[in-house]
């Protein structure tokens, strides 16, 4: 099962490790990203995500598919957030579940890097003093996507 | 026979694009058959204020990336969806 969603509301993990857990696997490897509360020694209050849904939605499907290319997995459920992401909460989770743990382990590193190289979703970082700024991932500066 | 056809397609802008043109859509008419390039270039000249990222920005058409090093002419037709990708930075 693939199942990708962006969604408004708290990204609950009990759900997401529910939707991949099944008796004939056994590894579930989650990760969860979160809001840190500073950048470069400035107090961030909060982080405001925006996404191109239905394009984001048909690249996670994609990240899904390449997973799949890459290793034996069973479920596969990558969750992200979108609007307003108070620090300490998650603004997106992705589990994967195989038979045994190098499949899921490997493969949930695989699909955050690719994530953060291709999906159109956008991040402001809300400082303590009022301003603010769009982020820019690594991961797409060196993609091929951006030439 | 070669006619100079037009299309009009629908333009989405997010992120810092959004915030720069201040509207989250539009649509403009585009010839038909077009480069990469020059659909940017008409997209700074009408809105000056997204020169501030023009070298960081790419666009999508129908959901997918378009390469705009490769300056590719491409088929446009009216009903079509292109977006402004500021980068990314999901996660």
């Amino acid at each position: 099962m693939d199942h990708v969603d962006i969604i408004e509301d708290v990204i609950k993990v009990e759900k997401l490790v529910d939707l991949v857990t099944s008796p004939s696997y056994g590894a579930i490897t989650t990760f969860i990203g979160t809001t840190r509360d500073n950048f470069d020694g400035k107090n961030v209050t909060r982080l405001e995500y925006e996404a191109y849904i239905p394009m984001a939605r048909k690249k996670m499907l994609e990240i899904c598919g390449m997973v799949r290319e890459k290793w034996k997995v069973g479920n596969i459920a990558i969750v992200h957030r979108i609007g307003v992401v108070p620090v300490k909460e998650a603004s997106i989770i992705i589990a994967i579940s195989s038979a045994h743990r190098r499949e899921s382990l490997e493969s949930v590193h695989f699909a955050i890097d690719t994530l953060k190289a291709t999906v159109p979703i956008w991040k402001k970082e809300i400082y303590e003093d009022g301003s603010n700024s769009w982020k820019e991932n690594t991961e797409w500066k060196h993609s091929k996507i951006n030439g | 026979m070669e006619l100079n056809t037009f299309a009009n397609v629908r333009v989405l802008f997010f992120a810092k694009s959004r915030e720069l043109v201040g509207e989250k859509e539009t649509v403009i008419n585009y010839p038909s058959r077009i480069s990469t390039r020059r659909i940017l270039n008409e997209l700074l000249e009408r809105y000056n204020s997204l020169s501030v990222i023009s070298e960081n920005l790419i666009l999508s058409l129908n959901e997918e990336y378009l390469d705009i090093n490769d300056d590719l002419i491409i088929n446009l037709k009216t009903g079509d969806e292109l977006a402004v990708i500021p980068p990314i930075s999901g996660g």
